[in-house]
């Protein structure tokens, strides 16, 4: 099932968050191909291949996992940038966030984001919204030309 | 003289001055005869002629004419020989000539006299109709509360009405003959030659102007002026209608502060407002974080450390996860209710069924397992903003299926109460536990609980959400229950 598995690339600066979002990942297997960015400079550097990332593969991920409250660059500019970018724009995007405010939504949306997934406070609900997150979106989903599968 | 003989020709009528010749010729023959008989001759000619035109004056053209005839016949019948017939003789025919034809002349002098006199007085009646027409049309300018001025293009004052009287302060005697703008410091809106240009080229000018009063207070007017011309188009004089609007001024301009303080007050709220939603915001984003954490950390230890735990050390683990839940459950339900605090209604036509049925949806999780017979009956369209409604119907249903927990068949039915014009109130009705109505004014408080947490799980945000949303709307809610026998929830919403 897993043969076909994309490339995750996550976006968060709360290292507890990332490791529950890994945790629920690795329980389902869906954890082997994960990027880590901690900030939107960071996620923007990998996806543009600049600095740290200057090395890697050119590549797009198959599903970007955003958060919204991120430092220096924060996720709706990423958003922005991401969706403005022709190379860019038709990597899937969800954002994962604490806010349930309907401005967040209403903007995330009108820069173009593929879904909205307001995290759970209960960890079951948590490990089964990413659990279904990484299927849809690395397994279900066909991801655009020229996204990395394993 | 004039107006006695006017009386007199009026009291004189036909029949009398008729007789009024016939006496006076009578009167001259009386003398005549007398005078003839002690030899004073040629009296009784100028005698008769005093005698027409007696008549002729007195009593007109007619009877004047009745008087040449009578006094002809009487001196050629008395006087003229031979003497006591209508006989003349030769030697007599210029005095019967003479009286005949000066007679006529006095009688046509008079006529013409007399007509000259009535023309003269109907021009005279006419004028008085006139004055009086115009005397009267001049009281009823004294009459207008607005005051009204007449100057010549001098600016000097020509008419001075009641009102002018009662704004200003001068009497029309001190204001008659006086430069206007000297004698009230007029203050113009825009430059003298300006609006005598516009009253020249359009006949008209209006503005607001200062004046001072008699008093030395001073007086905002509405002031509309109109050029007089005369017959060769030369401009005369100019009406000035105005009207004290010092009052009116003043509340605009104090309706301008309000207004003032208004948008000042407008934009501190506003200011607060957002700081509410900052907060909010960060309720939203920080306080979840951690809880989530919290939960889920928890969660791991638990599968990690369950089998080493003692039965206590897991209940503790229990509770902990419990807990982080219900303050989930709380902040999102505080963040709802804040929300509909602040964020404006967008009102569109509701379809109420087509939004109970999402409602319903909606709650499908709450009723796993559950035997619930649904009873919708018809609802209409209503007016409103349809996210927040469905909030309502949301949290309504919600407590139904919640309160009828115990049951082992739970009836809940939503419908339509009562209809009247623009409004219609909806109710969802149950047969679960029901509450006593002492505490009816308590459902719908924030955190206002009828139930132990272990009895029925729940924030005691639903209802005053609900309440908050049909206030918005300018609905009501209200409820009735009995206990152990059911509720039913109303609220009211407005119908197109």
């Amino acid at each position: 099932m897993n043969d076909k598995l994309g490339r995750i690339l996550i976006v968060e600066d709360d290292p507890k968050d990332v490791e529950l979002t890994l945790t629920a990942l690795e329980e389902y297997n869906l954890a082997n191909e994960v990027i880590i960015t901690g900030n939107g400079a960071e996620a923007l550097d990998y996806l543009y291949c600049r600095g740290k990332f200057s090395t890697r593969s050119s590549d797009n991920p198959a599903v970007m996992l955003l958060d919204l409250k991120l430092p220096k660059v924060d996720g709706l500019e990423v958003l922005k940038q991401i969706k403005s970018d022709d190379n860019l724009k038709m990597i899937p995007v969800v954002v994962l966030t604490s806010s349930r405010e309907e401005k967040d939504m209403i903007a995330s949306y009108r820069l173009g984001v593929n879904a909205y997934v307001v995290k759970p406070v209960d960890f079951h609900d948590f490990v089964n919204a990413i659990r279904e997150l990484g299927v849809f979106w690395a397994i279900i989903n066909s991801p655009p030309p020229g996204s990395v599968r394993r | 003289m004039v107006r006695s003989n006017f009386h007199l020709r009026k009291v004189l009528s036909a029949v009398p001055r008729y007789g009024f010749a016939v006496a006076s010729v009578a009167i001259a023959l009386a003398p005549g005869l007398v005078l003839q008989h002690y030899k004073f001759n040629d009296v009784e000619l100028p005698l008769f002629l005093f005698a027409v035109a007696l008549t002729a004056w007195h009593a007109g053209v007619g009877p004047a004419i009745l008087s040449i005839v009578l006094s002809t016949a009487c001196f050629d019948f008395f006087f003229a020989t031979p003497i006591y017939t209508f006989y003349v003789a030769f030697a007599d025919l210029p005095n019967v000539i003479f009286l005949v034809s000066f007679a006529a002349l006095i009688v046509w002098f008079s006529s013409i006299r007399h007509s000259a006199e009535r023309q003269l007085r109907q021009a005279r009646d006419q004028l008085q109709m006139e004055v009086l027409e115009r005397t009267q049309q001049a009281s009823l300018l004294n009459l207008t509360h607005d005051t009204i001025i007449v100057r010549d293009m001098g600016f000097v004052v020509m008419y001075w009405n009641s009102g002018a009287q009662e704004l200003y302060g001068w009497a029309p005697e001190e204001a008659v003959g006086k430069r206007s703008d000297e004698l009230l410091g007029t203050h113009f809106p825009e430059s003298i030659d300006e609006i005598r240009a516009e009253l020249l080229r359009t006949g008209r000018w209006e503005g607001e102007v200062t004046r001072t009063k008699a008093d030395g207070t001073e007086v905002v007017v509405a002031s509309r002026w109109s050029l007089r011309r005369d017959e060769q188009e030369r401009p005369v004089a100019i009406m000035e209608t105005s009207n004290d609007i010092t009052e009116h001024k003043r509340r605009e301009e104090e309706i301008r502060g309000l207004n003032q303080e208004l948008a000042q007050r407008s934009t501190e709220l506003e200011a607060t407002n957002k700081e509410l939603e900052a907060f909010a915001y960060s309720v939203s984003h920080d306080l979840r974080a951690p809880l989530r954490h919290i939960a889920g950390y928890a969660e791991l230890l638990q599968k990690r450390a369950s089998s080493a735990l003692d039965e206590k050390s897991r209940r503790y683990m229990t509770t902990i996860l419990d807990s982080a839940k219900r303050m989930g459950n709380l902040i999102d339900d505080l963040l709802t209710f804040s929300r509909i605090g602040r964020v404006e209604t967008q009102r569109t036509l509701v379809n109420l069924e087509q939004l109970v049925k999402e409602a319903v949806g909606e709650v499908r999780l709450e009723t796993a397992g559950r035997d619930i017979a649904w009873k919708i009956t018809t609802l209409p369209v209503c007016y409103g903003d349809r996210s927040m409604l469905k909030i309502v119907l949301v949290n309504l249903l919600s407590n139904a299926i919640k309160f009828t927990r115990t049951r082992p068949r739970a009836e809940i039915e939503i419908g339509c109460a009562a209809r009247t014009q623009g409004e219609a109130e909806v109710f969802v009705r149950d047969n679960g536990v029901g509450f006593d109505m002492k505490y009816a004014n308590k459902l719908f408080g924030v955190f206002q609980r009828l139930h132990q947490p272990d009895e029925f799980e729940g924030t005691g945000i639903g209802l005053a959400t609900v309440q908050r949303v049909i206030h918005r709307h300018g609905g009501k809610v209200r409820a009735e229950g009995v206990v152990d026998q059911g509720a039913i929830f109303y609220f009211s919403v407005s119908k197109p």
